[in-house]
């Protein structure tokens, strides 16, 4: 592009120059007129009697610079040829725009020969090399970006830049450890929010989320008002399950823009984790306005309908949610759970089994999914999928609360008693990890009735139980009045927080803030449901080969991984 | 944040006092300037025009609304300032016009005097060099050899001549030396932007000297009355804007924006920066609000600094900045910023409020605000499209006042838009509580069903070998139809996909409708296939049928000896668009 111009500009140069001669004769002629300083003049008549004077080649930086960062590309690439036709392309600043320019517009194969050929006429210029490397690296070649960026590092040794560069290069070749040693280089340099930025990144990915929030943390107190780091450093401290700090800076992010979908997002599922629906509701709204087209957002929306209890309007925006994101598992497992509130197993049974599909390794999503074929009189493929359920699931005792009482319906009374002690394990193992942890009541209610009816000693000893029933005894009481079968509010948000914890990493922030995957109660379901099945289930061959095998399942993590 | 509604026009803060679309001036903030130039105390508006860039650069003069004094410029104005340069009464200040390595000083709007910067250092060896070529003991061969060695290593640049000399062609070389040979090399400069420091005293009319930027990115202060050069500073890149304060013989501070998109602050005795703002953008604009700087930048913010470099605050804007400039009401203690933005819209902030907005038709490219004529606050406008515009604050206008409090945003009341459900979906819903059991078993059924369906499907098609890949001998096969009609050509691609051992005693037939299509050879044989290549059997079809149908041609590949196909293929034929002849 620049050996095109330069030689285009041959002939015209000359013509301009000769054009060029008697304007300036005539501009002589003024300041003879004007300065009256005739030594000086006569001085200069004499010169341009012999040789014309040749222009400053940088005379039109500062025009060229002017309109540059005023973003009028057009003029400025106008005054950059006609620049580059006077001096014959040897105007290292024009070139250095026009690439800049040039990889504005995507040019970036172009813009590197241009600033190549910059660090040709000035080769002693950082500048022109940080540019060079920089094209490289949009090129994704950062092997060699590495080595421009080093040699520019030798020419100017203190700039953050280069640094902060290097470090984003490392980062992308996987070299963690370089990266990091970099950006901190860069970071005592001069602090920057993008190299703070970074840095968190680094330290996530390679696994040091305390560093990452360390760094984070840090980076907030140097800025306050960047949203983008409060917003981040919240979805850690969500990730690590510091709610109440988590909580804070989501709200400081909001409170300096009040449109952070992200931060809105996050804070709007923690919200919902307490309840706070029509809260959560209202900043909703705002995102709604914003992005109205992420399938978390209309999953939040959709699970607040939920816990408002408006089931239609849940079922509306978890399907436009899933509409928008056919291939998410969460949105999948609410849509069955909301269907199965409804009592529409069939339907539950198919969304649940399409989640299952997605992702073949969450408990909570085979003990619905037997909850639905309970209610499908499919008892076979229950089994089955409590089985399933019971394998790979770790922790929630809710898993084998339900369990036990689809055994006890059936008479397995022996392998009720295993699933029910398997249960009080989770149970204490829960409570002595987070003594904080409050289990929901209706949970604990259910299992003192299961234990009763066991005639199991009362071993089981939940963390405060008498304040919790006291505390919440009127959802307790809503749950069992007659109504549809559902799981309380405290439920769901327990539910939720534990969704929130598992919610995926901050590379996908607006994934941690997703996720209320909330279980269902289950008991009124296992009562209801007609003890035994009094026909033979359909035929089963059908049933069999549509449900979650253990086989296909591991074949599909497989697949997935 | 969102505009709020009541000060979407400057909230009526503003007189439209006059408005030229077509006034033909093309300029930025650094080139306008406002002054009483004749002394009757009355300002007016200063402004050095680009003209269009090459030509046509005019200084022009505006008395209220008319155009007053127009004279010609030499070269583009960099900037353009109004300062006394002397205690001579009445008090009439000059104007400085920056252009090129020289500024023009202009009193009583008459050329008084040119100053041009001093000529940059030369490199010896260049001069060494030119000096042998002028005594002739260099031809210009040698001579472009050495200069080109000096360019790589010299610390100090080459100058025009010698860069002109090495760009030139072989041929043009010699007349170029003649040309120029005799002159004295000279490296010279040009000014990028300009400045006043007040000499001594902080008085409204007191002396100011000159503040120059140049491309060699040094900052110089110029003597008022003699012109000499006061002080001398270097900053580490080109400046493009500057903002001065303070007086020269007590204490100053140079803000200067550079090139590299850092922030310098200059202070006396320093002849080297003494703090810096590294920002993560260029910066358009520099403005000095009481201690604090405020920069706009590329990146569509507004940021505010302490005068030591420490970030104070950032405000995000709606549209790129074109340009910025300070409002400063000392009558009510009022200081803020005009934004100018590419939306066509002046923003006026105090720190990061956003206090009113003026809409203009065009996009601005020059702000200044100042006394005009009689009036202390006016804005005048320069746009794009040329216009200018002079607008007076009015007296009643309320600007302390924090319109854009912080409060939820408007999104927050409009309503969800959640779709609605059918009274057909109730009834379905209704319908799968009533019957659930019964709609999942005849589901399952029918998709077992279906399964069993497809897997017998599947088994016949590949024991019938009806598809294009083989299950008994490793072949793949691919059919082209090219050409619009009546002939078609038939190009069907096979290739061995066996490791090693190679395919013979092929053939391929073709079955198809003969009313429609005529084959010219409807058996081939397939030669010695070798394993991995692709081998394309050409036919030609030609439809003998005129009514624009058209048929599938089953394509059999087929074993000698054997009546069993190993593959086959379906071709669904396009619709012949010519005419059979």
């Amino acid at each position: 592009m620049a050996d095109e111009e330069i030689s285009a500009a041959l002939p015209v140069s000359t013509e301009a120059k000769k054009r060029r001669a008697p304007k300036e004769l005539y501009i002589g002629a003024l300041l003879l007129l004007l300065l009256l300083s005739t030594i000086l003049l006569l001085c200069r008549r004499c010169a341009r009697l012999t040789s014309p004077e040749l222009p400053i080649v940088e005379r039109r930086n500062w025009l060229i610079h002017q309109h540059y960062i005023r973003k009028d590309y057009d003029t400025c690439k106008a005054i950059i040829k006609e620049q580059l036709q006077e001096t014959n392309g040897t105007c290292e600043y024009g070139i250095y725009v026009q690439a800049l320019i040039m990889r504005l517009e995507g040019k970036i194969q172009q813009s590197l020969e241009l600033f190549q050929s910059c660090a040709i006429l000035n080769p002693s210029s950082a500048d022109n090399l940080k540019q060079v490397a920089r094209s490289l690296f949009l090129l994704g070649k950062h092997k060699a970006a590495i080595e421009f960026y080093h040699e520019a590092a030798r020419l100017n040794e203190k700039d953050w830049e280069i640094s902060h560069n290097l470090g984003l290069c490392y980062f992308f070749i996987k070299d963690l450890k370089h990266a990091e040693e970099q950006l901190n280089i860069a970071l005592r340099i001069n602090k920057h929010d993008k190299t703070f930025m970074m840095l968190g990144k680094v330290h996530l990915l390679a696994g040091e989320t305390d560093k990452a929030a360390e760094v984070l943390r840090t980076a907030v107190e140097f800025s306050p008002e960047n949203t983008e780091l409060l917003t981040t450093l919240g979805l850690l401290f969500l990730q690590l399950g510091k709610y109440q700090k988590a909580f804070e800076h989501l709200g400081n992010a909001l409170t300096f823009d009040p449109n952070n979908y992200k931060a809105i997002l996050a804070a709007g599922s923690m919200m919902q984790t307490h309840g706070d629906f029509d809260v959560a509701m209202n900043k909703y709204r705002v995102a709604a306005c914003a992005v109205p087209e992420s399938p978390p957002l209309w999953n939040n929306i959709g699970m607040c309908f939920f816990g408002k209890k408006k089931y239609v309007a849940a079922i509306s925006c978890l399907k436009r949610a899933h509409y928008m994101s056919p291939f998410d598992w969460k949105v999948l497992y609410n849509l069955g759970l909301v269907h199965l509130t409804m009592q529409q197993f069939a339907s539950a049974f198919h969304f649940l089994s399409a989640a299952i599909n997605l992702n073949p390794r969450v408990g909570e999503l085979y003990m619905l999914l037997a909850v639905a074929l309970t209610n499908l009189e499919d008892v076979e493929n229950a089994t089955r999928a409590y089985e399933q359920a019971a394998t790979i699931d770790e922790s929630n005792p809710l898993v084998n609360l339900n369990f036990a009482i689809f055994l006890y319906n059936h008479g397995d009374k022996k392998a009720t008693l295993d699933q029910y002690q398997e249960m009080e394990r989770k149970v204490n193992l829960l409570r002595d990890s987070n003594s904080t942890f409050e289990f929901d009541p209706e949970l604990m209610d259910m299992a003192q009735k299961m234990g009763a009816a066991l005639q199991v000693t009362e071993g089981l000893a939940w963390t405060k139980p008498a304040k919790d029933s006291k505390s919440k005894p009127s959802s307790a009481a809503a749950t069992n009045a007659p109504g549809p079968p559902l799981g309380t509010n405290q439920a769901l948000g327990q539910a939720m927080s534990s969704a929130a914890s598992y919610g995926k990493s901050l590379q996908q922030p607006a994934g941690a803030a997703e996720g209320s995957p909330a279980p269902l109660e289950p008991e009124p379901d296992a009562e209801r449901a007609p003890s035994p099945p009094t026909g033979p289930p359909g035929s089963p061959k059908p049933a069999e080969s549509e449900n979650p095998r253990p086989r296909t399942s591991k074949r599909k993590s497989k697949a997935e991984e | 944040m969102t505009p709020v509604e009541p000060h979407a026009d400057g909230g009526g803060k503003w007189l439209d006092a006059h408005y030229d679309p077509v006034a033909g001036l093309h300029t930025f903030s650094s080139c306008v300037d406002l002054a009483d130039l004749s002394g009757d105390g009355e300002s007016r508006l200063v402004v050095g025009d680009l003209g269009s860039g090459s030509s046509g650069m005019k200084l022009k003069v505006y008395r209220g609304t008319a155009l007053t004094s127009e004279s010609t410029l030499l070269d583009l104005p960099a900037g353009l300032v109004a300062f006394f340069m002397d205690l001579h009464e009445p008090r009439i200040p000059a104007v400085a016009v920056a252009s090129g390595p020289c500024v023009y000083v202009y009193k009583n709007l008459r050329p008084y005097f040119k100053f041009t910067l001093p000529g940059l250092e030369v490199n010896s060896l260049e001069q060494d060099v030119w000096q042998q070529a002028r005594e002739g003991q260099i031809d210009p061969l040698t001579l472009r050899e050495m200069l080109e060695s000096i360019r790589k290593t010299a610390e100090v640049p080459l100058s025009v001549r010698s860069l002109r000399f090495l760009s030139l062609e072989a041929g043009d070389m010699d007349e170029f030396v003649q040309l120029h040979k005799q002159q004295p090399i000279r490296r010279q400069t040009v000014i990028t932007c300009i400045g006043t420091l007040k000499k001594s005293t902080a008085d409204e009319d007191g002396v100011s000297c000159l503040v120059i930027g140049t491309e060699s990115s040094e900052v110089f202060v110029l003597d008022p009355e003699a012109f000499i050069i006061l002080s001398k500073m270097s900053l580490p890149a080109a400046p493009t804007m500057m903002d001065v304060t303070g007086q020269f013989d007590v204490e100053f501070r140079i803000t200067a924006a550079c090139r590299n998109g850092n922030i310098y602050i200059l202070r006396r005795d320093f002849d080297k920066p003494k703090y810096s703002i590294e920002l993560s953008s260029h910066p358009v604009g520099l403005v000095r609000i009481g201690k604090n700087v405020v920069v706009g930048c590329t990146d569509e913010s507004l940021q505010g600094f302490t005068q030591k470099g420490k970030k104070l605050w950032k405000a995000v804007l709606t549209a790129p900045i074109t340009t910025l400039a300070s409002m400063d009401l000392p009558t009510r203690g009022f200081q803020a910023v005009l934004v100018g933005l590419a939306n066509c819209e002046v923003h006026l902030y105090q720190d990061k409020n956003l206090l009113s907005i003026i809409k203009t038709p065009d996009v601005v490219t020059s702000i200044c605000f100042g006394r005009y004529g009689r009036e202390d606050g006016t804005l005048v406008l320069t746009t794009k499209g040329g216009g200018l515009m002079v607008k007076i604050l009015k007296r009643t206008a309320a600007l302390d006042q924090r319109e854009g409090a912080p409060g939820p945003p408007a999104s927050q009341s409009v309503r969800l838009n959640v779709p609605k459900k059918t009274k057909l979906y109730v009834d379905q819903t209704l319908r799968e509580r009533e019957s659930g059991v019964a709609m999942h078993r005849a589901f399952q059924m029918d998709l077992s069903r279906l399964r069993l369906s497809a897997a017998k499907s599947y088994v016949e098609a590949l024991e019938c070998s009806l598809t294009p890949m083989s299950s008994s001998e490793p072949l793949k096969m691919n059919a082209v139809v090219q050409g619009l009609g009546p002939a078609f050509k038939l190009t069907l691609n096979i290739q061995n996909t066996a490791a090693r051992r190679p395919a013979v005693n092929l053939g391929v037939s073709f079955l198809y409708d003969e009313g429609l299509y005529r084959m010219r050879n409807p058996y081939m044989r397939i030669p010695l296939l070798v394993p991995g290549l692709v081998y394309p059997v050409e036919t030609f079809v030609e439809c003998t049928s005129d009514k624009g149908i058209s048929d599938i041609i089953k394509v059999f590949v087929l074993h000698e000896g054997r009546s069993s196909p190993l593959l086959t293929a379906h071709i669904n034929m396009p619709i012949s668009e010519g005419l059979t002849l």
